[in-house]
Order: C-alpha cells, then structure tokens, then sequence
C-alpha cells in the first residue's frame, strides 16, 4: 500500500503519539516528548503531516495567551481522515514486520532478538 | 468572532463594533453629531474596502469603524469621525482622494489626505521625525487623533502580527505614539496605549532573547509567506520553557531542521504525486 507520506521512522513515531488520544490538540514541544524526538525532526515532520493533510494545525484563542501574558501557541491535531489512515497504515507496518520476523525465524522465536 | 479583538479593554472603551454602537457612544459624547454623514462615510469606506480582512480574518472594514468609535468616545468632530472611518481607503484601495471629493467636503478629505501623508512616509527613519513635527507644529490635531486612534486599534489587535513587528509596534507606540497623546490630552488613549505597548514587549520578550534570536535569523531559510507562522509558534514554544538551558537547546535543535522543513514546505501541494 502507497501511503500519502513516506513512514519514516520520526512519522510512525509521531502518529503513534497523536494517536494516542487523537482528539486532544497538542503543540509542538508536548508531541516532540511524546514522540520522543527532537523538535529539529519534529517541525518537518509535522509539516509533511499537514501537507497531506492528516494533521491540521491552528493557533490558540488569542485571549487566552493574552490573559497569560505569552504569545499564543500553534495547535497540532489530527484530521478524522488523517487518524484513520494513521492507524491504517501504522497496523500495515507492524503485520509487515510481524510477517519478515516470522519468515526470516521461521516458527522459532529469534534467539538474537535482532530481527525486524 | 469579534470577541476576540477586543482585549481586557478600558472598561470605559467600546465592546461593541457595529455602527449601532457607535451612534450609542454619540447619543452620550455629541448628541448634536451628524450621524446620517457618519454612516454615509461607514458606507462608502465598507464599499471600497469589501473583500478586504484584517489579520484577525475579520471584514477590514471593522478596522476603520473601531478607529472612529475610539475617536468618538473623546468627543471628536464630525469631520474628524468621517475622515476615520475613509483614512484607510487612499492608501489600500483604489479609492483617490478627488473621488472622496465629489462626496465629502473639504474638510474631511483634508484629514484623510494628510493622514494618508504621513502614512507614506511609514518605515523610514523619517517617520518618526515626521510625525514628532507633526505633532509639534500641531498643525492638525485632527490629524493626529486619527493617528493615534489607528495605533491603539492596531495594539487591540496587535497579536495577529508577527513578533517581531509586534514588538516594533510597541516600541514605536511608547516612543512616538503615547507622547503625541499626552500632547493631545487624550488621557484615555494614551494610558490604553501604554499599557497594551508594555504587555506586548512583556509577552514577546522572547523574541529578543539569544534563542529567539536564533530561531528568527534561522527562520530566514523558509520561503517569505511561512516564516512567520513558524516563527510566531517557535517563539510560543521558547515560552512554555522556564529553564534557559532548555530554551538554548530548543532553538539549536529546532535550528538544526529548519533546512529539512524550508523543503517540506516548498513542496507543491499534494495531488496526484506519490509519496515523498
């Protein structure tokens, strides 16, 4: 299966986050602790996912960040499409890999523990 | 939304935006005012700024009708509530001033004329100058009330500008601005305008901290039209972390993608290419 975006490792690991609880908004620096990421491989990331349109991102209410005396903070969420192809794909990848483990083990379970 | 623009103002100043509260004010400040020219001026300046938004996303026409009603709560003349309502209208429209003529009377298109003056001369060092003399020679001060009421919608709504034009704004507003206001006595004003300057420098402080430096100049990679928007986030970033460590370290590694990202966002827009 083709997906809108490459799943790059940084990907897969930010949708599982998002994914996580999907419906709650999250700005930059609270997905990149989840992810685990660097805010340098973040940003692009989240870019790429807005551009395909699986992450939508919008600024805070103004008023907010204004009684806090802070600038307002930018939004990351996923789209209802978005999450569902997420989860589409993440559940690709790990049957796939399931599968290569599987056939590279045969019914043993690797003993190296090295297989992906 | 207008909710949204309107920030902890003066309890005094005006919540509501429509021509209905202005003549509300006026019915209080001058009873005697000429509202069927005011809205004839509303009118007229609705016409030549429609389509138009603010940064906010609201009709750019409530930008010159909040100028006015600022302007009417001090008590201001006919004239002087008209010429708000049409100042915007020489510079951002195709609207000329003869064609104000064959609707206004002198007086009123004299003030937009010279409002729209010294507009011109906006971002050079002359500026400053201009509207000090300006203010010194009070050759208007009609004039200058528009001036001033513009500045003050402009920090109501000051959060929908990048920081760093943000901070420029308050810092021009303290130097130039709250002056020619105490000049004016227009106390209000002046003491709104001064406070909504501090808090803005308060807020985007920043932006003027090494990090924020560095994510500004770095964010100079992006193309012209997302530099902004992503600067305006990272800075929002650099606030939610109290360690200065971890600021440092926040701008170095958001630094660090930002060459990765400029392509991500210089990409055409998904269509029918394959992934990439």
């Amino acid at each position: 299966m083709k997906y809108a975006l490459k799943m790059t490792g940084p990907v897969q690991q930010v949708l599982r986050a998002m994914l996580e609880d999907a419906a709650v908004p999250r700005y930059g620096l609270q997905i990149s602790r989840q992810a685990d990421l660097e805010t340098g491989t973040l940003y692009p990331v989240m870019a790429r996912l807005e551009r395909v349109g699986w992450v939508e991102s919008s600024w805070e209410d103004a008023d907010l960040s204004i009684s806090d005396g802070r600038p307002r903070r930018r939004y990351y969420q996923l789209t209802k499409d978005g999450a569902e192809q997420a989860r589409l794909a993440l559940a690709e990848i790990s049957l796939r890999r399931e599968k290569r483990r599987s056939s590279l083990s045969g019914t043993q379970p690797d003993p190296l523990g090295a297989s992906l | 939304m207008n909710s949204r623009l309107q920030i902890q103002a003066q309890p005094t100043a005006c919540q509501d935006d429509t021509l209905a509260g202005l003549r509300k004010i006026l019915r209080v400040t001058r009873p005697d005012a000429d509202v069927e020219l005011i809205r004839r001026a509303y009118e007229v300046a609705a016409s030549w700024h429609q389509g138009q938004t603010r940064r906010s996303g609201d009709p750019y026409i409530t930008h010159p009708l909040a100028v006015a009603t600022i302007l009417a709560e001090t008590g201001a003349d006919d004239d002087t509530l008209c010429a708000a309502m049409l100042h915007d209208t020489i510079e951002y429209t195709p609207c000329t001033l003869a064609a104000l003529s064959c609707e206004f009377d002198a007086g009123i298109v004299s003030v937009v004329a010279e409002a729209a003056a010294l507009e011109q001369i906006k971002g050079r060092p002359g500026r400053k100058k201009a509207l000090a003399m300006a203010a010194a020679k009070s050759a208007d001060t009609r004039v200058l009330a528009v001036k001033l009421a513009h500045r003050l919608h402009n920090m109501r709504t000051v959060q929908f500008i990048p920081q760093a034009k943000q901070l420029r704004k308050a810092r021009e507003s303290l130097d130039i601005f709250v002056p020619v206001a105490a000049q004016l006595s227009l106390d209000e004003i002046e003491a709104e305008l001064e406070t909504l300057a501090y808090a803005t420098m308060k807020r985007n402080r920043h932006a003027r901290s090494a990090p924020g430096r560095l994510l500004v100049a770095a964010a100079a990679l992006l193309p012209a039209g997302t530099r902004a928007r992503w600067c305006q986030e990272w800075l929002g970033e650099l606030h939610t972390l109290p360690a200065r460590r971890d600021r440092a370290r926040f701008a170095i590694q958001t630094t660090l993608g930002i060459p990765r990202l400029a392509i991500t966002v210089r990409l055409p827009a998904p269509g029918r290419r394959r992934s990439g």
